[in-house]
C-alpha cells in the first residue's frame, strides 16, 4: 500500500497445488492448521506466496497466518533439503558425543542447525531426544535411524546419501 | 443489575460488567496495562488482579471476570501489591528503559506503575530485548523492545480497524508483536496502534523529540477534514501544533482517528501557508497589505456589481458562524449567487431527502448504527470516505453480528467481515439496484405503505426495474438483489449510508432519493435506532446546508456560475476555501471561467492553482487557528476551538467577511463566534435554543438523535445506463486525502505522495502494465498519464483514480459523469 515499506521480491510460484488443498478445506471451520500442514507437504515448506493466498481465501489475516507459522516448530518458511538429518542432542547422545556428530555433519555438508545446503539435498537439524537413548549417539536421516555413531560411521552414512539422488 | 462490594463500598452496576469496569465506575482505581475500554477484554498483563472473597486461594484479573451477585472484592493488600509489584519487575527484566529519550516519558503507565510500586531496585535481572527498530515508514515508530505485550496494538488493528497489521509472533523470550514476516509496517497508518500503546513501543514519528508530554498545551477541537466531525486534541507547544492527543473523552470518535485527524495536522504548519494578502500588478501576484487588498476587493466586486454581476463560491470546511457572515455579505452585495462544494454533489440531501422525507439531513446518529443488524451502505464501504464512522459499521458486523451490504463498483474492506456481501455492480448504476430493492419489496408485499405517498406510482414507474431485468444491466444476481431486500424488511435496526462529496456529481438527488425511498418502504425513518446517513465530504457539509449556502431564487448555482464567467456573462468570482481547477469536473470549463471572468478573489490558506489566477488573494485560517462550530454529516453541533494564531498577517474567514461586509454599508460586527452563534440559533431551522456555550464535550445534535421527518413520500427516478467501454474509469475520495488539503500534509503524502490509477491484476496483465508503469488514459480527446498501482479490489473493466491531486489533471477527462469511458495503453 505504501511505498515507504521495503519492496519485497515477489517468489514466482506455482501456486495450483495450494489452491487445490484450501478448495478442500474453504467451507470448514479452524481450518488454518491443516490447510498449512498439507501446503507444506505439498511444497516440502510453506512458499510466501502461499501464505497471502491462504489469507486472501480464508480471509485471515497475513500477520496472524505469520504468528501461527513461528508459533509452531513443525512450519518452515524456508526451502528444505530433501533429506533432512536430525542429529539428537538429547542427554544420552550428548554424553556419547552428540556434538562430534553435529561437527562432522558441519565437515562435510557445511551445514549446522537449521540450514540447508544450497543443492536442496540436505538440512540440518539439531533436536532433543528422539526416543533412541539405548543407541546414543543417534541420528535419522528421514524416516531412518542410524545409532551407536562414531564420527567414521557416520561419515559412512553422509556418504551413502550423497551418492543418492 | 448486580450488587457487589468492592473495598467495603457497595457497588450496583450492569451484570454484563467486569469487576474492573464495576470499579472504574465507583471511582476505586485499579492499575491496568492491557485493559482499553474499546477493546474486548484480554487478560494478558497480570497487573489487574484483585481478591475476591467467594474465589479464595487465587487472584482474580479483575478486567476479564464478570461481576456476579454478592461478590465482595478487595482490590489492595499487601498480597496483591506483592504480586503486583513482582510482575512489573518482570517486565522490567527485558524492558529497556530508556525513559530519558522515549517520547511516552511522562505520560507511560509501565512508568507510572513502576513509580507507583516502588520498583527499585528490580530483584530480577536478566537478557534485554535487542530487536532492531522499524523506523521504515515517517509516520509509526515501532521499538519493540519497550513492548509489554499487551497486545493491544494487535487488538485495536483487527476490532476496530479490521487490518489486521499485527499478530504476536514466535514464542516464549522471542515472543514479540510483528507484521507478516517481520517487516516494516506497511498499512494504511491510521495510528490507532499508537493511540492504544500504553509504553514507548509504538510512537509517532512525526513527535519524535519535538516535546515532553506536559508541556504541550491541549486544545480540543474538531478536525478541518471530513464530516465524520472527529475531535482532535491539538498538542501545542509554542505557539505550533506538533501532535495530535489521544482523547476518549470527548466527541462522538471514542479518540479513534484516521491517517488524516491523527497525521494530517501537518498542513497548518506548512511553510507554503499564505501570510500576506496578494495583488495582480503587471500580471504578477504580489504581496500587499491588507488596505490596498480590500480596497481592490471592494472596487472590483462593486464594479461587477454594476456590471454582470458577482458569483460566490465557497468550501465547506468554514464554521457555522463564518458560513453566516458570507451569507450575510453576499446579502450587503446584492448577489444571490452562492453556493458551496460544486453545486452538485449535495443534491441528494437538499433535493432528495427533501422531496421525500422533507428534511434535509441524515435522521440518526454514528453510535446508533453500532447497535444496528442490518446496514445498507451504497457506493462504497463508507471506510474509504469517512473512515471513523466506518470504525463503528466494522463493530456493527464484528461484534454485533450485523448484515452488512455494501452496494460499490469497487470492493472494500469491509466487504471480507464476516455477514458481509458485497453486491459488485457496473459503475454507476447504485440507483438501479435501489430500485429494484424496492420493487422486490412492493412486489412482494414486504414494504410498509402504510401512510407513504407516491406507492402506487412507484410501483407503475419501478416496472422496468424488477430485479431480473437490473441484473442482466448491473451484472449483480437477482437473487443477491432480493435477499438484500428482504434483509433489509425483516430488520429491526437498519442503517442505510451515502456518502456524497465533490467527486460525486452523478445522479446525486437520484441516488438521495432512491435511497430513501428504501428507508420509507422498510420503515427506518422514525424508528428507534434506525437512520438514514447521508455524509457530506467535508467537515461543515451539513453546516453549509443547514445554513443554506445553496443559490436564492433566479440565482446561478456554482456550475452555472462557472458557466456564466466562461461566457463573459458574469463579472466576477469570490471563491472561498475552494480549489475547483483541481476539484470541480471539468477543468476545461474552469479554466475558461477562470481566465474569462474581469475579476477573481480567492480566499484560502494556500496560494492553490485556482488562487493563482485570481486578481486578489486573501490568505485566510485553517481549522486550527479558528473558533466556531461545525456540524459534522449526523447533524452534531462540536466546537472548533483556536490552538494556534494565525501565521503572518493571515487573518479568519470571519474576520475578512466582516471587514468586507462593513465596506459594503453593512456592519456585521458582532463581538464574536459566540454571539453570530446566537443569530444562527434564532433563524436557522432545528438550531432553535441551542446555545453556544451550552456545546459540551460531546457536542449538541440538533433535531434530537431521532430526527422527525416532515412525510414519507416515495418518489420515481431513473437509474443510470451502463457504460460499455471495455474500461470506465471511476474517481471520489481515496482513504489518505480528503479534497485537495490533504495534499498539503506531509502525513498523507508519506503515504500516497502521487496520483495514481488503479486496476485489476486481470486488467494489468491484458494491459501488460507492472505496479507504477505510466499508464495513459484518453478520454473525450483528452489524454492523462497515471502511475499503475494494481490490486484485487477493482472489477474487470474498471479503473478508479481519485480526485485529490492538482497535477494528475483527472478531471480534464472527468467531467461530471458517473464513468467515464476511456481508452486505456501502456
Amino acid at each position: 500500500m505504501s511505498n515507504a515499506a521495503e519492496v519485497v521480491q515477489e517468489q514466482e510460484i506455482d501456486l495450483t497445488a495450494a489452491n487445490e488443498v484450501i478448495d478442500k478445506y474453504l467451507h470448514m471451520k479452524g481450518a488454518l492448521m491443516p490447510v498449512l500442514q498439507e501446503i507444506q507437504e505439498a511444497y516440502g515448506y510453506i512458499p510466501e506466496p502461499t501464505v497471502h493466498l491462504v489469507a486472501e481465501r480464508l480471509n485471515v489475516y497475513t500477520s496472524q497466518i505469520f504468528g501461527v507459522l513461528t508459533f509452531y516448530a513443525q512450519f518452515h518458511l524456508e526451502p528444505r533439503g530433501k533429506y533432512i538429518i536430525r542429529v539428537c542432542m538429547g542427554t544420552a547422545c550428548h554424553v556419547k558425543g552428540a556434538s562430534r556428530l553435529g561437527d562432522t555433519l558441519k565437515e562435510r555438508l557445511g551445514i549446522s542447525h537449521a540450514e540447508t545446503t544450497e543443492d536442496l539435498k540436505f538440512t540440518a537439524e539439531f533436536v532433543a531426544c528422539i526416543g533412541a537413548c539405548g543407541m546414543a549417539p543417534v541420528i535419522m536421516v528421514n524416516d531412518a535411524t542410524y545409532g551407536n555413531l562414531s564420527v567414521q560411521k557416520m561419515s559412512e552414512v553422509l556418504q551413502k546419501y550423497q551418492g543418492m539422488e | 443489575m448486580v450488587n457487589l462490594t468492592i473495598d467495603g463500598k457497595q457497588v450496583t452496576v450492569s451484570k454484563a460488567a467486569t469487576i474492573y469496569e464495576a470499579a472504574l465506575e465507583a471511582g476505586i482505581h485499579i492499575p491496568v496495562l492491557c485493559y482499553a475500554k474499546k477493546l474486548l477484554p484480554y487478560g494478558a498483563c497480570r497487573v489487574c488482579l484483585v481478591e475476591v472473597e467467594q474465589m479464595k486461594g487465587r487472584l482474580i484479573p479483575s478486567c476479564t471476570t464478570p461481576v456476579t451477585q454478592g461478590m465482595v472484592v478487595t482490590t489492595t493488600s499487601a498480597e496483591i501489591n506483592k504480586v503486583r509489584k513482582t510482575v512489573l519487575e518482570f517486565l522490567l527484566v527485558n524492558h529497556v528503559v530508556e525513559c530519558p529519550v522515549c517520547d511516552k516519558g511522562g505520560e507511560c503507565d509501565l512508568q507510572d506503575l513502576t513509580f507507583e510500586h516502588e520498583v527499585y531496585p528490580n530483584r530480577f535481572t536478566g537478557e534485554k530485548f535487542a530487536l532492531p527498530t522499524d523506523e521504515v515508514n515517517p509516520l509509526i515508530e515501532r521499538n519493540m523492545n519497550r513492548c509489554v505485550l499487551c497486545g493491544k496494538c494487535a487488538r485495536v488493528c483487527d476490532e476496530i480497524v479490521a487490518f489486521g497489521s499485527y499478530s504476536f509472533i514466535n514464542r516464549g523470550f522471542e515472543s514479540k508483536i510483528a507484521t507478516a514476516f517481520d517487516r516494516g509496517l506497511n498499512c494504511e497508518f491510521c495510528g490507532q496502534c499508537v493511540s492504544m500503546c500504553p509504553v514507548g513501543a509504538i510512537l509517532p514519528r512525526p513527535f519524535k523529540f519535538k516535546a515532553r508530554p506536559w508541556q504541550l498545551k491541549e486544545v480540543d477541537s474538531v478536525c478541518g477534514y471530513c464530516g465524520n466531525g472527529c475531535t482532535v486534541t491539538l498538542g501545542v507547544l509554542k505557539d505550533k501544533v506538533e501532535t495530535i492527543r489521544f482523547n476518549d473523552k470527548t466527541g462522538v470518535n471514542d479518540g479513534n482517528l484516521c491517517i488524516r485527524g491523527r497525521f494530517g495536522y501537518s498542513y497548518v504548519n506548512s511553510e507554503d501557508r499564505l501570510t500576506k494578502p496578494l495583488v495582480r500588478k503587471d500580471g504578477k501576484l504580489v504581496q500587499t497589505d491588507w488596505k490596498e487588498a480590500l480596497d481592490t476587493v471592494v472596487s472590483g466586486f462593486a464594479k461587477a456589481r454594476a456590471e454582470k454581476g458577482v458569483g460566490i463560491v465557497t468550501g465547506a470546511r468554514l464554521t457555522n458562524e463564518e458560513l453566516f457572515l458570507l451569507k450575510n455579505l453576499a446579502k450587503a452585495m446584492g448577489t444571490g449567487n452562492l453556493d458551496h462544494s460544486g453545486g452538485e454533489s449535495y443534491k441528494g440531501v437538499t433535493e432528495g431527502l427533501f422531496e421525500t422525507l422533507g428534511v434535509t439531513a441524515s435522521t440518526a446518529t454514528f453510535p446508533q448504527v453500532e447497535e444496528c443488524d442490518t446496514i445498507l451502505s451504497i457506493r462504497s464501504d463508507f471506510y474509504e470516505t469517512h473512515p471513523v464512522f466506518g470504525m463503528v459499521v466494522n463493530q456493527a458486523v464484528k461484534r454485533h453480528d450485523a448484515h452488512l451490504i455494501v452496494i460499490a463498483d469497487k470492493r472494500g474492506k469491509f466487504g471480507k467481515l464476516p455477514h458481509a456481501e458485497t453486491l459488485l455492480a457496473k459503475p454507476g448504476l447504485e440507483v438501479n439496484i435501489l430500485n429494484a430493492m424496492a420493487q422486490s419489496l412492493l412486489a412482494d408485499g414486504l414494504a410498509i405503505t402504510d401512510g407513504v405517498e407516491g406507492v402506487v406510482e412507484l410501483q407503475a414507474a419501478l416496472a422496468d426495474y424488477t430485479p431480473e431485468l437490473v441484473a442482466a444491466q448491473t451484472g449483480v444476481p437477482a437473487a443477491a438483489i432480493r435477499a438484500a431486500a428482504q434483509q433489509l424488511a425483516k430488520a429491526k435496526k437498519s442503517a442505510i449510508l451515502l456518502a456524497y462529496g465533490l467527486p460525486y456529481t452523478a445522479h446525486s438527488r437520484e441516488l438521495g432519493i432512491a435511497a430513501a425511498n428504501l428507508a420509507i418502504l422498510t420503515g427506518i425513518p422514525g424508528r428507534e435506532g434506525s437512520g438514514l446517513y447521508l455524509c457530506g465530504e467535508k467537515a461543515n457539509s451539513q453546516g453549509a446546508i443547514d445554513l443554506q449556502i445553496v443559490p436564492g431564487k433566479e440565482a446561478l448555482d456554482s456550475q452555472s456560475m462557472f458557466q456564466a464567467a466562461a461566457a463573459g456573462t458574469l463579472s466576477a468570482l469570490y471563491i472561498v476555501g475552494e480549489d475547483p481547477l483541481t476539484s470541480y469536473p471539468d477543468r476545461k470549463k474552469i479554466e475558461t471561467a477562470l481566465d474569462k471572468v474581469p475579476f477573481l478573489v480567492v480566499q484560502d490558506i494556500f496560494l492553490s492553482p485556482t488562487a493563482q489566477q485570481a486578481d486578489v488573494v486573501l490568505p485566510a485560517a485553517s481549522f486550527a487557528e479558528k473558533d466556531g462550530t461545525f456540524t459534522n454529516a449526523e447533524r452534531r453541533l462540536q466546537r472548533v476551538r483556536q490552538g494556534i494564531p494565525l501565521p503572518g498577517e493571515a487573518k479568519t474567514d470571519y474576520a475578512i467577511f466582516e471587514l468586507l461586509a462593513g465596506r459594503f454599508g453593512k456592519q456585521v460586527s458582532f463581538t464574536g463566534p459566540e454571539a453570530v452563534f446566537s443569530q444562527i440559533a434564532a433563524s436557522t431551522p432545528g438550531y432553535g435554543g441551542i446555545e453556544y456555550g451550552a456545546i459540551g464535550p460531546q457536542g449538541v445534535v440538533w433535531g434530537g438523535d431521532l430526527l422527525a421527518v416532515k412525510r414519507r413520500k416515495v418518489v420515481a427516478v431513473a437509474g443510470g445506463k451502463p457504460v460499455e467501454t471495455p474500461y470506465q474509469l471511476i474517481t471520489g475520495s481515496s482513504l489518505y486525502h480528503n479534497g485537495t488539503v490533504s495534499t498539503r500534509a506531509t502525513g498523507p503524502l508519506a503515504v500516497i505522495p502521487s496520483p495514481f490509477v488503479e486496476l485489476g491484476r486481470e486488467d494489468a496483465s491484458t494491459l501488460q502494465v507492472k505496479e507504477g508503469d505510466l499508464l495513459t488514459l484518453r478520454a473525450n480527446g483528452v489524454e492523462i498519464k497515471l502511475a499503475a498501482k494494481i490490486d484485487t479490489r477493482m472489477p474487470k473493466g474498471v479503473l478508479f483514480a481519485p480526485y485529490h491531486f492538482s497535477s494528475a489533471g483527472l478531471n480534464r477527462i472527468f467531467t461530471g459523469q458517473a464513468a467515464v469511458p476511456v481508452e486505456v495503453s501502456k
